[in-house]
Order: structure tokens, then sequence, then C-alpha cells
């Protein structure tokens, strides 16, 4: 009898839990926030907020990055309401950022200058404080530029980059404890230099990593970066398999297009892991085979590729049944059903704005938050540049709308990636029939 | 204390007990299937990833000691744990893995005395040195294992800053009763003799044969060579 097999017998109920095994433990069945690090502390149940990592627009309110705190619980008073916003002062295209693997730390990046923020969101979850400030992260990493993925790992951040100091995509992902302290710098291997997103699965011991572009593209506005060749070129088409735990590079898979996000199905039994490809609008999987390597599948169109609707933020459902997908230039929600993860089908598309990119889920399911930016120099591309946040209900086969945010109107800028935070997680009121304990 | 709880004490050990029975050594152990190859020892590196300071706490005696005590050439295995943790994929599954590690180690010519396992309690009021004591003769270990606690929370509390371990008493949303149950993630803390912290494990990949692995990368220059 394995450890597991015998601790999953008999001694497991909802009551018996505080002990918290992380997720993925034989015959634990989670409802998580579902694109988190697996190292994370996940809130369960109804968030009271979401953080909206925001970039200045010049002209609008003090046109500096911000993060903004929306009221996200309909008991509250601040439901749908802006409860606080904190400019970090300049803009530095704010882009992704994430929770340190105790949830009390929210980090956040700009790929402009590279400068990072980090929040304490644990103190007053309504009200996030700036607690200190990285602004030598190109010197301490060796020349990487542009941080993107911010991936909680235990006691410690990996954070993954977008360039170097030439402008190129050439880079790397870094390493730094929660204190904020440079521990090591592991660059991207030969023929799979660009960088973008980093996920682990951690029941594979296994890393997988993709790729877009260099600062000089992602800086540019974009009609002109389409109708420059040359420059169109210089663009990721590769995924990395990494050995999680030695950080070696072991495979390096042809995915032509810009792989951006990375979503790993949820069950630890479930081996594979999708993403779409921005350049060329298809969805991927890549599947563990047989022998352990990997192989990366081409899965289904989104939209009409010819018609270039740039996919971008994607989201898998906790029960690893739905996968939301986010089209730029046409503002389009697809969902597909992955439940066959080879034979994906689209089930359901609603159009969300003129343009939307970042898509995020409630713990349960039941709710996604939308918003618009993608770039500050490739928003508009679509012909109109709105700005919002927008949030539906979700009942398994339709949205319906809860609430929005202009965030042009209210003088806030251009909003990005969204986390969710909690009172009670951080005071540790749990109702009494869930004393898990397990967030 | 009314509704869904924590175990009490014992009723908690004599799980421990029990599960700490049935866990086979290593030498015996069918383990889980592994879907990864193991790392080879020395092929890969493992960076300070921060460094924590030193440390006076009770021990299973009842006297006050380094929580740390490492001579150059030598390593700790720091896990934080609490004795009434009912979930036995949490704090039990530590004390299993790092059982293992005790019996490894002890049969090993190259790393015996070399490697000191230290468990801390981040719940001293319930977990007195007495108590900490039956936990030890249960694990009857083969080498170095240190079993600590405090005279109360707050003198845990600066080590459980220190070493970046989370540990919240969960109460009752209701009426703020207490739970008896402490969230946490259960971390294992692999410690050099400079007292940088070489690794962090959490239960969700706790395998004490890549744990075994680094520790010969640390311990064992030219390891796996």
């Amino acid at each position: 009898m394995s450890i597991q097999s015998l601790f999953s017998t008999g001694v497991r109920s909802a009551a018996v839990a505080g002990c918290i095994a992380s997720i993925g433990i034989a015959g634990y069945a989670s409802a998580d926030e579902t694109c988190q690090s697996p190292y994370l502390p996940k809130i369960t149940g109804q968030e009271d907020f979401v953080y909206i990592w925001t970039l200045g627009i010049e002209g609008v309110g003090d046109g500096s990055d911000k993060l903004v705190t929306v009221g996200a619980n309909p008991a509250r008073a601040d439901y749908g309401k802006v409860v606080a916003t904190l400019s970090v002062g300049g803009r530095h295209e704010a882009h992704h950022g994430g929770f340190t693997d105790d949830r009390r730390q929210l980090w956040m990046g700009g790929l402009d200058d590279s400068m990072i923020y980090i929040f304490d969101v644990a103190s007053d979850p309504a009200k996030p404080a700036l607690i200190k400030t990285i602004d030598d992260f190109v010197e301490k990493t060796g020349g990487v530029v542009g941080p993107h993925t911010f991936y909680a790992l235990p006691g410690r951040m990996l954070i993954t980059a977008l360039s170097n100091r030439d402008g190129g995509g050439k880079t790397a992902y870094v390493e730094y404890n929660n204190d904020g302290e440079f521990i090591r710098t592991v660059w991207m291997p030969k023929g799979a230099v660009y960088g973008y997103d980093i996920r682990v699965k951690k029941e594979l011991n296994r890393m997988l990593t993709s790729s877009f572009t260099g600062h000089d593209n992602y800086m540019r506005n974009l009609p002109d970066l389409l109708g420059d060749a040359e420059a169109m070129k210089n663009f990721g088409n590769t995924m990395v398999v990494w050995d999680y735990h030695t950080r070696e590079p072991l495979q390096t898979l042809e995915v032509p297009g810009a792989p951006l996000e990375i979503r790993w199905a949820l069950a630890p039994e479930h081996h594979y892991a999708f993403t779409t490809t921005a350049l060329t609008s298809k969805l991927w999987g890549v599947f563990r085979k047989d022998d352990g390597s990997f192989e990366a599948v081409e899965l289904a169109d989104i939209g009409d590729p010819a018609k270039v609707p740039l996919p971008v933020d994607i989201s898998i459902s906790a029960d690893d049944r739905f996968l939301f997908v986010d089209s730029f230039m046409d503002g389009m929600l697809r969902v597909f059903d992955v439940s066959e993860p080879r034979k994906p089908h689209q089930v359901y598309e609603q159009k969300i704005g003129a343009q939307v990119n970042m898509v995020s889920q409630s713990w349960d399911g039941k709710r996604l938050y939308f918003t618009a930016s993608l770039l500050g120099n490739w928003d508009g591309t679509p012909g109109e540049d709105p700005q919002f946040l927008k949030v539906f209900g979700w009942d398994g086969a339709k949205l319906t709308p809860a609430f929005e945010i202009d965030f042009r109107a209210e003088g806030l800028g251009r909003p990005h990636i969204m986390n969710f935070g909690q009172i009670d997680f951080y005071k540790g009121r749990v109702a009494r029939a869930d004393t898990s304990g397990r967030p | 204390m009314k509704g869904s709880s924590g175990l009490t004490g014992t009723a908690a050990l004599l799980l421990w007990a029990a599960v700490l029975w049935l866990v086979p050594a290593p030498s015996l152990g069918a383990e889980p299937e592994r879907l990864y190859e193991l790392p080879r020892p020395g092929s890969y590196q493992l960076p300070v990833i921060d460094r924590v300071s030193p440390h006076q706490l009770l021990d299973e005696s009842g006297e006050t000691r380094p929580a740390l005590d490492l001579e150059p050439g030598q390593c700790a295995v720091v896990s934080f744990v609490y004795a009434s943790c009912p979930d036995a994929g949490g704090c039990p599954l530590v004390l299993a893995t790092l059982r293992k590690i005790d019996r490894a180690v002890a049969v090993r010519s190259d790393l015996a005395n070399r490697v000191q396992l230290v468990t801390v309690s981040f719940d001293p009021e319930r977990d007195t040195p007495e108590r900490l004591a039956m936990l030890r003769s249960h694990l009857d270990p083969s080498g170095e294992w240190r079993f600590l606690t405090a005279e109360s929370r707050a003198k845990i509390d600066p080590v459980l800053e220190d070493f970046g371990q989370d540990a919240l008493p969960l109460v009752a949303a209701d009426d703020g009763e207490s739970l008896g149950i402490i969230r946490h993630i259960a971390k294992v803390f692999l410690i050099d003799s400079d007292l940088g912290i070489r690794n962090i494990y959490t239960t969700s990949m706790l395998d004490y044969e890549i744990l075994l692995r680094d520790i010969e990368t640390i311990l064992l220059p030219g390891a796996g060579d």
C-alpha cells in the first residue's frame, strides 16, 4: 500500500484537513482558482475583491499605472464599485503579476522598463499597500528585460520575461525569493530562445514555457508591426518542456505562431496542457506520451484564422471541461468543450466588446471577469479602444451580465491582469461546514 | 468545541502512530507510481533561496537549545507541524517522509551524522515538550532528530516569519469560535551549514528520494559523477 493511498482511505473528510497538503493529492477534488500556481493557497467561495493591474493613459486621471481594487461580492455594499486605487507613478507598460505562495503579496510587473511593484494584500485586502519596488531587475538578472508571468513556488517567485537588453526576443526566466531578492537566471535554450508563460505540472515534475516576442516588437504600434515582414519573423514558434526540479530543458516542441498562455489540465491524472497561438489562431494541446516525452498537437481553429482574431488569454474550468478563449481583435469569448482533450469543440461564443484580452474565472466557475487591454500600443487596433472591466455569471451554457466599469470614464486607464482577494481568507474565518482549511 | 474541529491531541497522536506504523521503511515500501525520473545528485544547482537566523527553542525534554546546530559539512531538514493536525496528507505525511530520510541516511556511511532532522511545532500551547517526546518515541529515529516547541505562540512566530511558514488558526465565520485547526501549507526546508535555505518542499510534491538527492547534491561534491 502506498503512502498516498493509505492516507486517502478513511481519514479524509471535510472535517479533517487543517494541515494543508496544497492540492493534488489523490482523492482530493479541488475547485480552485483555475489558473494560479499549484503551490498557491486557493480561496474557496465568493471573492470579495478583484485586483486589476492597470496601465496609465496620458490625460486619463493621473495618467499613471495603478492597482485598482474593485468590490466583487454582491453581499457587500462596495459590489461593482472601485474600492481603492494605488498609483505607482509613471507608465511602465503594466501587464502581468501574481501572488506569492502565501498569498500575502501581489507582485506586478512593467514590460517596458522592467519595474516590479510588490503590494501587501493581506493586511487590508480592501486597500492594498505598496511595500517594495524592484528597480534593478535588468541589472540583477544579467540583462533580462520585460518581466511577464509571476508564478508562485514555495518561498519564491518564478518570473518569465519577454526580452533582453538588445530589445530582441532572446530571454530567460528568473527566480526571486519572497523578500524580493534575486536568486538565479535560467536562459532559454538554443533554438527556443523566446519566452512568455511558464506553468508547472507537479505530478509530472514538468514545466512548460511558451514564446512571444521581444521589446522592440511588443512596444511597437501593432499595425506598423504587422506591416513589417522582417519584424514579424521575430516571434516565437516553440514551447519547451523542462524538468521542474533541475530546471533542465528536456524537449523543444514546434508550435508555430507565438504560443502564449499555458494551462495544464487540473486533475492530477490529466497529463496535458493547452495553449493558443496568437498569430495563427489555433488551439494546441501538449500531451504526455507513454514514454514520458511530450507531443504538441494542433487541435482546432479559433474563429477564422484568416481574419487574425489574435487569441490572447485562456482559462480552464476547475473540472477540466471548458476552455475559455479570448481573442483581441474581434473582442470575442469562445468556449471550447475540452472534455475529450484531443477533440475539443466550440460550444459557445459571445462578443465581449470591441476588444478583449484577459479572462479570469472564480473558484467555483460561476463568474467570469474580462478586461480590455492587451498592450498600450496595440489597444485600439480593432478601430475602437474601449477600456473596461466586465463581469458575467456563467451557468455552464451562457453568460449573464453582472456589472461593468468603464475604466476611461473612471479616470483609471487600461485594465489588464486580474487577481482575487477575500477578507475571510486572511482572518482564518471559515464556515463550520467547511473546515477543510485547504485554500 | 462544537461542530467539526481538529482531532483531540490523543486521537491525533493515535492516528499518526497508526499511519506511521503502517508506513513501510524505504527498503520495503511500495512507493506511489513516480511519473518522472529521479535527478542525478550533483547534476543540478540548488542556489541559496534565503538565509535563516539562529533561534532558541525548547526540545522534547524542556531544555532550551538552538533550533539548528550545524557544523560545516552538515545540513538540516526542517519541518513545521502540529500534533493535532487532522489531515493525514499534511503533517503526518511530512513526518512519514522524514522518517524515511532518517532511516535512509542512517545506513549511509557518507551521510550518517551529517543530516539533522528538526521538527518544530507551531502549536506550542498544545504541543508541550512531553507531547513531542511521545511523538519522538513513536517515530523512534535512528539518527539525530530534534523536536522543538516554545513556551508560547508568540515565541514561535519569529521563527515562522524567518522561514516563511504560514500557520493561521481557523475560527468559525459565524461566531468566531476557535476550531482548533491551524491552516498552513506544510513545508519542509533543506538548510545548509551556513543557514542557507537550499530548497523548500510542500506536501504536494514531497518525494523522499528527491530530498535525499538534494542532500547528496549539497553535501557530496562530485556526487553522481
